[in-house]
């Protein structure tokens, strides 16, 4: 097999396009400074990254109507806990679901909806539960984190949920992303422009994904990523992919800390600050008829706190006095509020340059500024801040008060506002557990944002230990509920995967590039949103399905078409056969420039050695991947299909190694899979 | 199965969407006013027509799009954008004299009032070509709305007389209000429901009756046609169905099964009914495209106008995917045909100059690309391509870039358009909030209060493509109040078809 064969070799589609476009114009001066618009890189035939048309709802949306799979009943006592739980590889077999009912034109519609109950009391939360299956071990590793390897499974046994979540709390964060980088070499200024350069960012997004032991904090800062959404799509900046870096970093270090700070650091990040042009947004100038950039007072609202209509604490909309929706606000709060968000820019006071290196002769010299402003919270120039007053969602800044102190208020205005620990809430509820969360459940999660228990509000910490330990969350009947859960996205797919079998950079310089396109690649590419709307709307419905009939939302849908389901099979068939080839695999100077070599790739050595057994090799995946969802039938079609290829303990390492990969091809194209309950 | 069987597109299904209605309880207007027409709502069509919708994802700057040229006009444009003087550029207004290039001329039985002028931006020589031909018109200051109103209107309290359409100025919403007449959530949008109407004359093509090249968009979903969404490759293959997986005829089977298999559980089949469609329409939409089938088109240059186009333009490669689906309709059984396209990137808070030229450059060489291309194939006449994006943006700077606004202006392409003339009145050039009659055509920072709703502008493209006037209302629910006798500023059809 020679690379040329594979399409695997990672490479731009376009290459060097974002070294070399826009080069000559760009700066970071000012805000009235034209630059070049530098091409993002699109993949031919891609699909998704223009994808942000059907936008078919706001966050906060799921309105009155009951979801599919509401009000679940608590589980019926805590399981006692085993001791060393033992981890047979064969242990158990595959969950039996019910005879699939035989094809209709169209699937039935669910019941017509209830009206919304007001909340419940909130039952009390599994903080003594433990999993009493390695089932429902996988299955709760699979929200809180990407994988549920043996190891893991184990280690979640010994132990409650709860004691496992308070250990993830503790855990330090990894090395950052920011630090990765400069530790590649990829801080200097010298011929391979790596300021420039997009590809970075991908690099170190994939590392930090794939590796490290801090797993729960990345995966809910992943989600995070998709509710403050920046991206890297349209970022046309010196050191871009260091301050996608930090601004990944922000938020893992506000992942277990408080939504108020989380919010704060959002607003004067950087990458954010270009992103939604906070950064060179000046006051008002009667003389030119100059206003204010309204563009990030509008989304910090619609989509980093409130939302666009007022709700209850359940998430479902308040209605007025004739059954109509509410704005949660008006044009007028947007102009006001947009005063306080002027005078500021990236933090020049390292303040001294980067020149280009002496010895880079024949190299055009070009001096950059200091990269650590990519770290820094931009600064406030007061002779550049609104001095008008500013009256909002109920609040006025008086006129003259100083930028700082008006910040201020307008965050504790968004943080404090009724609607904020809902529309959060359901969200990230949505992310790592179901797409149709109950009223209920939604309020219990947002009662725990509004107070931890210790008379504190924001408490990332006790967001995710609400949304986790839920009783809906935790239901033993939740994975046969039809209509609980959701569609895997594909990152988060992807991740699973890697992180189950040992997919890793045997160069440590982990030079994926990104997976945008959906006709070739996942469709979805961690922090390349297509635009601040992320890559699926909260309340998206799918059109012209019998979810769309139920009022149903499945957000993940809205990257599912007729390529995306293509694209991604085809995809992960290459990278389970023969993983990634990459130039230069050591990493700087110039990742650009073969030899091209196999250098990350996945480890199957351990199903390897199970590879005899088709029953005990779809068993394993199933726990590992599925939390031991995969119907009896499914896992016997499987089997039968591997066993038409035999395969014994004196077949070739080979002959094993292709019983594994087609194994684990097969899990991951099965429906039941895709689902997560 | 799950595909749409043409002979269902007849009272059946209507009866069935009524059935829905009853388990949703939700309110559908659209599917019951079709379900009053029964099978009157079917068009059997036996030519070819297709519509093509451009959307513009963030908000189109419509004052350096069509910009004010006649000297009294650019002059309150470059007041309020910051020009510098002599009408050279400034702030974020483009200088008159760069603008000469692409001024627009209209047939002489259509000229503007008050001796008003408009020039493209100058980017958009190709476009300028197309107008000045009689092949583009431009619907002036649409948008959506519910009634008419006035500014004193929208500014006032009686929402029940005079209701707005919801969620003004948000993207997402006003994308959605574009495209489906309703905001969040929405699932029918008018593309689809005219694809409804058409599914019957495409027989066996019907899959292919609404296609998108740009993902998902609720503007193709219909009630039941869905949007079927191809890449600007192609109809992707999926290797493990097609070849020995590893080695494994047996697992190549099993494939099969796993990725098509009907499921109990509705996320688990809605996965796999599309996996199933794409699995049915790639061979077909393959062979109708293939290298094969295009050979005798390439030789003779069908394409050659995509050719040497600015490189990196995205709407261009949708359009030309477009264009090769329309030159394959034999192939795919296909007689009417909604399609679209879109380009992101026009939300420009900021750098509003240069990304802007960006923008326009691709956008009017894709357009008129894809018009060169129709009239290769001798098909231009019965192809029509249609700007829309989520709202026009301030009058007012920000330092270098605009706000989201309202109303916009829009172009029209295609051999059937009644070209070089602009349909509905030009909006005066005013930021001021006073009392003066130049005042109330926006409704704040030159936000474009619209004089004409997306419903007329769907209805004009809609009647065109064969929709009957009897049918309208159940497509586009606020057409209903327009066109009144006495209203003859809101006509039903605009006329530019």
């Amino acid at each position: 097999m020679t690379i040329a064969e594979t399409h695997l070799i990672e490479t731009l589609d376009v290459p060097n396009a974002e070294v070399q476009e826009g080069r000559d114009s760009l700066n970071i001066g000012t805000k009235a400074q034209p630059q070049a618009y530098a091409g993002n890189r699109v993949a031919p035939g891609d699909l998704s990254l223009l994808s942000l048309a059907a936008l078919a709802a706001c966050g906060g949306g799921g309105g009155s109507e009951t979801p599919l799979a509401a009000a679940v009943a608590a589980p019926t006592g805590a399981v006692p806990v085993p001791t060393a739980a033992p981890i047979p590889v064969t242990a158990t077999p595959p969950t039996v679901q019910t005879p699939v009912p035989p094809p209709s034109p169209l699937p039935a519609p669910s019941p017509p909806p209830a009206p919304a109950p007001t909340p419940a009391p909130a039952p009390a939360p599994s903080v003594g539960l433990s999993a009493a299956t390695n089932e429902q071990a996988a299955r709760f590793l699979q929200q809180a984190q990407f994988s549920s390897t043996e190891g893991e499974i184990s280690s979640l046994r010994s132990g409650t949920y709860d004691a496992w979540l308070q250990k993830q709390f503790a855990l330090p964060v990894g090395q950052t992303g920011w630090d990765w980088l400069q530790q590649r070499g990829y801080g200097v200024n010298d011929r391979n422009q790596y300021f420039f350069n997009l590809a970075l960012a991908d690099f170190m997004v994939w590392n930090q994904l794939l590796t490290g032991a801090d797993q729960m904090r990345k995966r809910t800062a992943l989600a995070l990523s998709e509710f403050f959404v920046a991206s890297l799509q349209s970022a046309e900046f010196d050191w871009r992919s260091q301050a996608y870096a930090a601004w990944w970093d922000m938020l893992m270090r506000n992942a277990f800390g408080n939504f108020r700070q989380l919010l704060q650091d959002v607003t004067l990040n950087p990458a954010m600050g270009f992103y939604l042009n906070t950064r060179g947004n000046e006051k008002e100038d009667p003389a030119s008829g100059r206003v204010p950039d309204e563009n990030y007072a509008r989304e910090v609202m619609q989509l980093f706190s409130i939302g666009l209509v007022q709700l209850n604490l359940d998430g479902t909309e308040k209605l007025g006095p004739n059954g109509q929706k509410l704005d949660a606000y008006t044009q007028s709060d947007v102009t006001n509020l947009a005063r306080v968000f002027t005078g500021y820019d990236f933090d020049r006071s390292v303040g001294t340059f980067i020149p280009r290196k002496s010895d880079d002769s024949g190299f055009e010299p070009y001096n950059l500024l200091n990269i650590e402003f990519t770290r820094r919270p931009m600064v406030l120039n007061a002779s550049k801040h609104s001095n008008l007053a500013a009256t909002f969602l109920g609040t006025t800044i008086a006129a003259n008060v100083p930028g700082a102190t008006a910040l201020n208020t307008a965050l504790d205005t968004l943080f404090n506002h009724p609607n904020t620990a809902p529309f959060f809430c359901k969200q990230m509820v949505q992310r790592l557990v179901t797409s149709n969360p109950s009223p209920a459940y939604v309020s219990r999660v947002a009662a725990k944002f509004v107070n931890n228990g210790q008379g504190v509000r924001g408490d990332m910490k006790a967001v995710w230990s609400a949304i986790l330990l839920d009783s809906e969350a935790r239901a033993l009947q939740a994975p046969t509920t039809l209509g609980f859960g959701k569609l895997r996205e594909p990152i988060v797919r992807f991740v699973q995967w890697g992180r189950s079998f040992g997919f890793n950079s045997a160069s440590g310089g982990w030079k994926m590039f990104e997976t945008t396109s959906a006709s070739e690649k996942l469709g979805q590419s961690p922090l390349r949103s297509p635009s601040v709307f992320n890559f699926f709307r909260p309340g998206f419905v799918p059109p012209g399905t019998a979810l769309a009939a139920s009022k149903a939302t499945a957000p993940e849908f809205q990257l599912v078409n007729e390529s995306s389901v293509g694209g991604y099979l085809n995809y992960m068939q290459q990278v389970i056969e023969i993983g990634l080839f990459v130039a230069a695999p050591a990493g700087a100077p110039n990742p650009f420039t073969g030899p091209y070599v196999q250098d990350i790739t996945a480890n199957f050595a351990p199903e390897v050695a199970i590879a005899p057994d088709a029953a005990a090799l779809v068993a394993r995946l199933n726990l590992v991947l599925c939390a031991g969802r995969l119907s009896a039938a499914n896992a016997t079609l499987m089997v039968n299909a591997l066993n038409a290829t035999p395969v014994t303990a004196a077949s070739s390492n080979d002959q094993k190694l292709n019983r594994v990969r087609a194994a684990v091809l097969m899990v991951l194209a099965c429906a039941e899979y895709l689902i997560q309950k | 199965m799950y595909l749409i069987k043409p002979q269902d597109h007849t009272r059946r299904a209507f009866l069935r969407r009524s059935a829905q209605l009853a388990f949703t309880g939700a309110a559908l207007p659209t599917a019951i006013n079709l379900a009053a027409m029964g099978e009157a709502a079917a068009f059997n069509a036996t030519d070819y027509k297709a519509l093509v919708c451009v959307f513009l994802n963030g908000g189109n700057d419509n004052w350096n799009t069509v910009v004010p040229y006649d000297n009294t006009s650019y002059d309150q444009y470059s007041r309020v954008r910051g020009g510098g003087s002599g009408r050279t550029a400034g702030g974020v207004a483009l200088g008159q004299a760069s603008l000469a290039n692409t001024l627009l001329t209209t047939r002489p039985e259509s000229p503007l009032p008050g001796g008003r002028q408009f020039a493209l931006h100058p980017s958009m020589t190709g476009l300028k070509g197309l107008f000045n031909l009689g092949k583009a018109a431009i619907q002036l200051n649409v948008g959506p709305l519910v009634v008419p109103v006035t500014k004193t209107q929208y500014e006032g309290v009686n929402r029940a007389l005079y209701p707005i359409p919801p969620k003004l100025f948000s993207h997402n919403d006003q994308q959605s209000v574009w495209q489906s007449s309703s905001p969040e959530g929405s699932t029918i949008g008018w593309g689809g429901n005219i694809g409804d109407l058409a599914l019957s004359s495409n027989g066996t093509g019907a899959l292919f009756t609404c296609m998108s090249v740009t993902g998902n968009a609720v503007f193709l979903s219909g009630d039941n046609a869905l949007a079927y969404q191809i890449s600007t490759g192609g109809a992707v293959k999926i290797n493990s169905i097609t070849n020995n997986v590893f080695g494994s005829s047996a697992v190549k089977d099993a494939m099969l099964s796993l990725v098509q298999q009907t499921r109990s559980e509705p996320l688990e089949n809605e996965y796999n009914r599309v996996t199933q469609r794409s699995i049915a329409a790639e061979g077909n939409v393959n062979s109708g495209i293939g290298p094969t089938a295009e050979a005798a088109r390439l030789n003779t240059g069908t394409f050659a106008p995509f050719a040497n186009l600015t490189q990196g333009n995205q709407l261009a490669a949708q359009l030309k995917m477009v264009a090769r689906l329309i030159a394959a309709r034999t192939s795919l059984s296909t007689k009417r045909q909604v399609f679209f396209v879109s380009l992101g990137g026009f939300d420009l808070h900021d750098n509003l100059l240069a990304g802007h030229t960006t923008n326009m450059t691709r956008v009017s060489e894709a357009m008129t690309a894809f018009y060169q291309t129709t009239a290769n194939l001798n098909i231009a006449n019965e192809v029509t391509a249609f700007t829309a994006s989520d709202f026009g943006r301030t009058l007012t700077s920000n330092g270098d870039g605009s706000d989201h606004g309202w109303g916009n202006h829009h172009f029209v392409v295609g051999g059937a358009v009644k070209g070089a003339a602009f349909y509905g009145a030009p909006p005066p050039i005013s930021v001021a909030d006073g009392s003066a009659a130049e005042d109330q055509w926006h409704v704040g920072q030159g936000r474009l209060l619209p004089s004409a709703s997306v419903d007329q502008y769907a209805a004009t493209l809609a009647s065109w493509f064969g929709v009957a006037p009897t049918e309208l209302e159940g497509i586009l629910p606020n057409l209903r109040n327009f066109g009144l006798p006495n209203a003859v500023d809101y006509p039903i059809n605009l006329g530019f078809l």
